[in-house]
């Protein structure tokens, strides 16, 4: 700045050129459509965030601080609701999702770039954007009817060798029945949807890694991990992260698996192995039929929809903000 | 690792190969001769976890540069062939230089020197290369210990750019497991001094790999090669875009280290051939053709009075 006002004030004829660019129709076109692209999402995120504001303005407003503070949700009896308690739950349960799915799909992204034979790589690259695309339902069914039964036992475990840890620790934890239903459990199925996502994202930074720098390591003697410790995992840092958030973000809004596998629950606690649990998205999906004929009630859900919609929007675009700085390449400090 | 004493002795030098010979890749073998060894097809995984047979060069250390042979190579790149037969004798103590035009094939034969070529997909080899007198490709040397010995320096400088200028010195020596008796400082200062570099960064040795200019990042590549204690230097167009003041500290480097480590240069520069280098391979490649080595012999006599006619041209700067 103090360069530009260093000019000589006698200069009077030494201004900038005011630079003039003429471009032909077809870049006019594209330019056009380009930015109506950029500018019909805003709108329609602009209008989701208006309109969930708008319909539970009116709770907030009566609610006030207490809809972040009190933990119970008895809106659908007239009673004080918040989500101090679901919230929390919900980060609890995004965020075992993502310690168990970010070390599974780093390994996944590694051995598709790096050790996989091509023609394999390609199968089980198609097979990644094939699980990406199961809808969670589904896997919500089969973590109901195949993973609990069997995590139960891991649950208890857990439990019992880590318990004096406070995440593991379950009170009264002798039977199984005390570990159904759990943060830990809804964590583990969510974790299955988060690792196609992570898996695809981390891929893409781990395959543009320059050649150069992996050449000159293998040249040094280098084994192949010797490559990936020097050379990928250092220029792929910032996809991880964008990876890792992207997958928190989904793991935040993960409703119907959430939905089947917890028992509703209303008070924030350490413990990730013990049964019940809740989220923000469970709660809207358990709540909603009995809420319906309740201005209050169902105003209020959509008050904790906004919540959940603030929470992730912020999680994405820190996501996108690293991957986008990630893609320069090389320096990736973040 | 296994200790070298589980190892059967008599295995070691036999050139036994380690994987079978894949069926020949489809290019029409040549009619008039039939003696050409089949294509070695080396896999780069299995031999990771090779154990080590004994080192002979720890007999006598005081020879650490050995020399490294290529016998009747041949390259492909798919059905492409770009090499046919070629066979040189890169004396150990010596600077041997390969020049001839663009595309010949002499960044391909580099990297048959060292196993590199074998990373590229569809890459094929045949023949037999060297290492005083070990067969790298069917002896028992693993191919990490194989590169190690030889070591490379590209075209286009390649430090790690997030690790600093000293951990870049000594990344080989973490990456191929070597155990040294010096303390990484001196081994940094010392390959450093080697390599021309010392002087300009002494003072910032923490600093990135990548805050260095081209010339300083190729010096780099230099001390972070000679680090690891090559037998071999294999340096592809090493100069090919530096300023003058850095071309001149690695001529400077290479006659001094030519002493201890076999030097084998790709270069594109006439005189700084005849600077550098004792001995030189003029490789030629005609058109649809492989490439071949032309001309072979002491540079001296390859610039004055070389036998074939192509080559005068060449090094006169008639063509290519
Ligand atoms: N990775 C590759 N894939 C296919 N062909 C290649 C590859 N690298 C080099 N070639 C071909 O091999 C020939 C020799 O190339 P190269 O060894 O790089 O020549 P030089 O270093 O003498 O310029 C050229 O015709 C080139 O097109
Ligand atoms: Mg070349």
């Amino acid at each position: 700045m103090t360069v530009l006002d260093a000019r000589p004030i006698a200069d009077a004829g030494d201004v900038p050129l005011r630079v003039v660019v003429r471009r032909n129709p077809a870049d006019r076109v594209y330019r056009g459509v380009a930015r109506g692209g950029g500018v019909a999402t805003l709108t329609l995120m602009g209008f989701i965030g208006g309109f969930l504001l708008l319909r539970s303005f009116h709770v907030l407003n009566a609610r006030g601080f207490a809809f972040l503070t009190e933990k119970r949700w008895l809106a659908a009896q007239n009673g004080p609701f918040g989500i101090a308690a679901v919230l929390p739950l919900t980060f609890e349960i995004a965020i075992v999702a993502i310690v168990i799915a970010v070390p599974v799909a780093t390994v996944a992204a590694l051995f598709l770039t790096e050790y996989a034979p091509r023609r394999v790589r390609r199968l089980l690259t198609s097979l990644v954007d094939l699980l990406a695309a199961v809808p969670s339902l589904i896997y919500g069914l089969w973590g109901l009817f195949y993973l609990q039964p069997h995590l139960v036992h891991v649950s208890k475990w857990l439990s019992d060798h880590l318990g004096f840890i406070p995440f593991f620790h379950v009170q009264n934890g002798t039977a199984l029945s005390a570990f159904t239903s759990s943060t830990f459990i809804a964590g583990v199925v969510v974790s299955l949807m988060v690792v196609p996502v992570c898996t695809t994202v981390m891929r893409e930074v781990f395959a543009q890694a320059p050649q150069g720098e992996k050449e000159g390591a293998l040249a040094l003697g280098a084994t192949k991990w010797g490559v990936v410790r020097t050379v990928v995992l250092p220029f792929g840092r910032g996809g991880m992260i964008g990876g890792t958030m992207l997958g928190l973000g989904r793991a935040l809004g993960e409703t119907i698996a959430v939905t089947f596998i917890i028992s509703p629950f209303f008070q924030p606690r350490a413990s990730i192995l013990a049964n019940g649990t809740h989220s923000i998205s469970a709660l809207i999906a358990l709540n909603f039929s009995e809420s319906v004929s309740n201005p209050t009630a169902r105003d209020g859900l959509i008050a904790a929809g906004l919540a959940l919609f603030v929470v992730t929007l912020g999680v994405n675009a820190i996501a996108s903000t690293i991957v986008a700085r990630s893609r320069s390449g090389a320096s990736t400090e973040i | 690792m296994t200790s070298p004493s589980e190892l059967d002795p008599f295995e070691t030098h036999t050139g036994r190969p380690r994987s079978m010979p894949a069926p020949p890749p489809p290019s029409p073998p040549p009619a008039f001769d039939n003696t050409e060894a089949a294509p070695v097809y080396a896999r780069f995984t299995d031999t990771d976890t090779m154990t080590l047979p004994p080192d002979p060069f720890i007999a006598r250390p005081a020879s650490r540069s050995a020399g490294i042979t290529a016998q009747n190579v041949s390259a492909w790149f798919g059905d492409h062939k770009v090499l046919e037969r070629v066979s040189l004798d890169m004396a150990p103590n010596r600077v041997t230089a390969l020049i001839g035009p663009s595309g010949c094939g002499k960044s391909t034969f580099l990297r048959i020197l060292n196993r590199m070529h074998e990373l590229v997909h569809g890459a094929a080899l045949a023949g037999v290369v060297e290492l005083g007198g070990t067969d790298i490709y069917r002896g028992n040397l693993p191919v990490t210990e194989t590169r190690r010995r030889i070591g490379m320096v590209f075209q286009k400088p390649n430090p790690f750019p997030t690790m600093t200028i000293a951990e870049n010195v000594v990344s080989g020596l973490k990456l191929s497991g070597m155990k040294s008796t010096r303390s990484y400082a001196e081994i940094v200062e010392d390959c450093l001094v080697q390599a021309g570099l010392w002087n300009e960064v002494r003072n910032r040795l923490a600093a990135p790999g990548g805050s260095l200019s081209g010339g300083q990042q190729q010096r780099l590549c230099i001390a972070r090669a000679l680090a690891v204690e090559p037998h071999v230097l294999l340096m592809d167009e090493p100069c090919s875009a530096l300023d003058p003041t850095s071309t001149r500290r690695i001529e400077e480097t290479i006659a001094e280290i030519c002493e201890r480590i076999t030097v084998v240069i790709v270069t594109h520069n006439m005189q700084q051939a005849q600077r550098v280098s004792q001995s030189c391979a003029f490789f030629l490649a005609g058109e649809n053709e492989p490439g071949r080595i032309v001309e072979s012999g002491p540079t001296e006599r390859l610039f004055s009075e070389p036998e074939d006619t192509r080559t005068l041209d060449y090094v006169r700067g008639r063509f290519g």
